[in-house]
């Protein structure tokens, strides 16, 4: 039984392969609409099926499924985009529908967490440069106003490949594996499932916090190290006046 | 009255209103039984309770752009607006028909998806803040079985606090894309001097907020106010960590003295210099939501949400009782808490000046910071040690004096004068 789920999960992941392959932007367009939208269609399907045989009626949760569909297709745009400053504005989409996902599931603490962690402050670092890397085209649609290396993708048949292929594998791993079933739902395991979180980081994982710890540190004062611009600390208001001192000494012009 | 639009039509359309209103009412009526239940369940009532409230704030949110006039009137010995209405208090309606009726310009360098995107984001992410508010407590209908009670509240869930500062932190976005949108270097450096404001002063905004969460143990924000019923206020314990939250909640909102994102001398209007019409408008109504939300939550952290003192007479049956009228008057002094913080604001707005970028940035990381670092070091000693919680308020005076001290002892003196490392590095000055 397992073996064919396994080659299913495979023909999913080429057919994606495929289509984010067909998709990924070539003279500064979005090229071969109709292809990439029969090729998607196909894998989603493909993919549908391959989750009814894993979770059954399981896999019939309207709100999730949804959220799963939103947040892969605004994955597919992060890659296929031809623009950076949308490709960064659809990962945001792709984590607020991975955080709704958790939240869903019970996860709060991890779902907040991760709009905190993710939206609010790496994306914003992120479009931050996108900004000052370069200007929003003057002319949308006209190839000529936007950048080289914004036309096309550079190496898209290795890029797919790699990505897929470990899709792939963590496909075929999460197929094959025999997940346990919890008996219960879990907000009725946890009522407060935030304090319960803290206790675990604070009693059996504390080493992993620790660790987490140190390296924050260490990035802290690499940052520093780096951004530190060393002068001499004496001089540095020396020439300074006092106020209404500063117009006397100016030589005239 | 209104030019172009002659008698006739206006009868037609009060007696239109006036019919439109009793049918509603007659309505209203006939399915009365059913509206009980409905608003017996706590689902619907908080649906109903988001949409009383989305009026409530808008118009409070006008009301408040009325009051800003007026307060900087007063402030500059002006009379402000007084001419629309009595005393001008029709003022807020003829700014909004004029935003709505003025032509709505996109130029036509812009990125338009996200010209249009930017001044939504804007408006809405500082809008579904107020979900996990308490607004009043718990209460039941006179018609509801004993016992049973609603929360007056759209949704109380167990993270509420980290969904305020995860909403909070997606509030850059609306800022930066206008700037980056509008394809305009005024607009650009003031998008990217909010979004580098906002960031920092995240951190001390944060870390205030686990201060509040530490002392109540919960990260609810009814919890929040229940730990302040019946003893002091968050405020008596911790009132540097009070106004290191009301000082962030400033600058997260930029609004004066921390404007540096519109500061008009150097970049026109900073991040909406191409905006016009009501999509300006949704900026500016998004920053007055934005303030009624902060102030909310921070009134309900540390001046004890929608409690009533409990010396004032009449205090106990406003904090206690499950009646319906006492939710409304819990709902009155939330209001009202909130009103004074409105005009803390403003009053903060027209008094100080504006501040210098790198005053700001040192404001942040080298006061607020350490600081705060400080407060939670303590409150994590107080709880982990059971000492009675009083003993905060000695710790903040400590720490208050002790960075006081320390700042006057390193200090240098403040100038605009800016060094040039090129020049210095060639040792030509």
């Amino acid at each position: 039984m397992s073996v064919p789920l396994v080659y299913i999960s495979y023909i999913v992941s080429a057919l994606f392969a495929f289509g984010i392959f067909v998709g990924l932007p070539k003279q500064g367009r979005f090229p071969r609409r109709g292809a990439f939208i029969v090729v998607m269609a196909v894998a989603s399907a493909m993919l549908i099926y391959l989750l009814q045989l894993l979770f059954g009626a399981e896999s019939r949760n309207i709100t999730f499924c949804i959220l799963a569909v939103l947040g892969l297709a605004a994955a597919i745009r992060v890659v296929t985009h031809p623009l950076p400053v949308y490709s960064a504005l659809y990962f945001v989409f792709v984590v607020l529908a991975t955080a709704a996902m958790l939240i869903q599931v019970g996860a709060e603490f991890l779902g907040a967490a991760l709009v905190i962690v993710y939206a609010g402050a790496i994306l914003v670092t992120y479009v931050f440069v996108i900004m000052l890397s370069q200007q929003s085209p003057e002319m949308k649609g006209r190839i000529s106003a936007m950048l080289d290396y914004d036309r096309s993708a550079r190496e898209p048949v290795w890029a797919t490949l790699a990505c897929f292929m470990l899709m792939a594998v963590l496909a075929g791993m999460i197929v094959e594996h025999p997940w346990k079933t919890v008996a219960q739902p879990l907000s009725a395991v946890a009522t407060r499932n935030t304090v319960e979180l803290g206790r675990l980081l604070m009693t059996d994982f504390a080493v992993s916090v620790e660790l987490a710890a140190v390296l924050l540190m260490v990035a802290l004062v690499g940052a520093v190290a780096i951004a530190r611009k060393r002068l001499p600390q004496a001089a540095d208001f020396s020439d300074h006046k006092a106020p209404g001192e500063a117009g006397k000494t100016v030589v005239p012009y | 009255m209104i030019r172009g639009v002659n008698k006739q039509q206006m009868v037609v359309g009060g007696i239109g209103a006036t019919l439109g209103g009793f049918a509603a009412l007659v309505l209203l009526f006939i399915f009365r039984s059913q509206l009980a239940d409905l608003l017996a369940d706590q689902f619907y009532f908080s649906l109903f309770l988001a949409l009383g409230l989305f009026g409530i704030i808008m118009t409070a949110v006008a009301y408040c752009i009325l009051l800003e006039r007026k307060i900087s009137a007063w402030v500059q010995d002006r009379y402000g607006p007084n001419r629309v209405g009595p005393l001008g208090l029709l003022q807020p309606l003829a700014d909004g028909i004029k935003l709505f009726m003025k032509e709505d310009i996109i130029p036509r360098h812009v990125d338009k998806g996200l010209f249009v995107l930017a001044p939504f984001l804007a408006f809405v992410i500082s809008m579904i803040g107020y979900a996990v508010i308490p607004w009043g407590g718990e209460f039941r209908w006179p018609w509801m079985p004993e016992g049973e009670t609603l929360k007056c509240q759209v949704a109380s869930i167990d993270i509420a606090l980290l969904y305020i500062l995860a909403v909070g932190s997606m509030g850059v976005y609306g800022v930066v894309l206008a700037g980056w949108a509008s394809n305009n270097k005024y607009a650009m450096y003031g998008a990217m001097r909010a979004s580098a404001q906002m960031l920092s002063y995240e951190v001390p905004l944060a870390m205030m907020v686990l201060v509040a969460i530490l002392t109540s143990q919960s990260m609810r924000l009814e919890d929040a106010v229940a730990f302040q019923a019946g003893s002091w206020w968050t405020f008596a314990y911790h009132p540097l960590a009070a106004l290191i939250l009301f000082i962030a909640a400033l600058a997260e909102a930029n609004r004066a003295p921390f404007d540096l994102a519109e500061a008009e001398q150097e970049l026109i209007a900073g991040f909406h210099t191409e905006y016009s019409a009501i999509k300006w408008a949704m900026f500016f109504l998004g920053e007055y939501t934005h303030m009624i939300t902060s102030s909310a939550v921070m009134v309900s952290l540390f001046f004890g949400g929608y409690l009533l003192p409990d010396f004032l007479p009449g205090a106990h049956w406003v904090n206690e009782s499950t009646n319906i009228l006492a939710m409304f008057a819990r709902m009155g002094v939330l209001f009202a808490k909130i009103g004074i913080f409105i005009a803390v604001y403003m009053m903060v707005r027209w008094t100080l000046p504006r501040f210098r970028y790198d005053q700001l940035m040192s404001l942040a990381w080298k006061a607020f910071v350490p600081m705060g670092m400080l407060i939670v070091l303590m409150q994590v000693l107080i709880i982990y040690n059971d000492w009675p919680q009083w003993y905060s308020l000695i710790g903040n005076i400590v720490i208050l004096l002790a960075g006081g001290l320390f700042s006057a002892a390193v200090a240098k003196p403040i100038t605009g004068r800016q060094v040039s490392l090129l020049k210095r590095e060639r040792g030509m000055t």
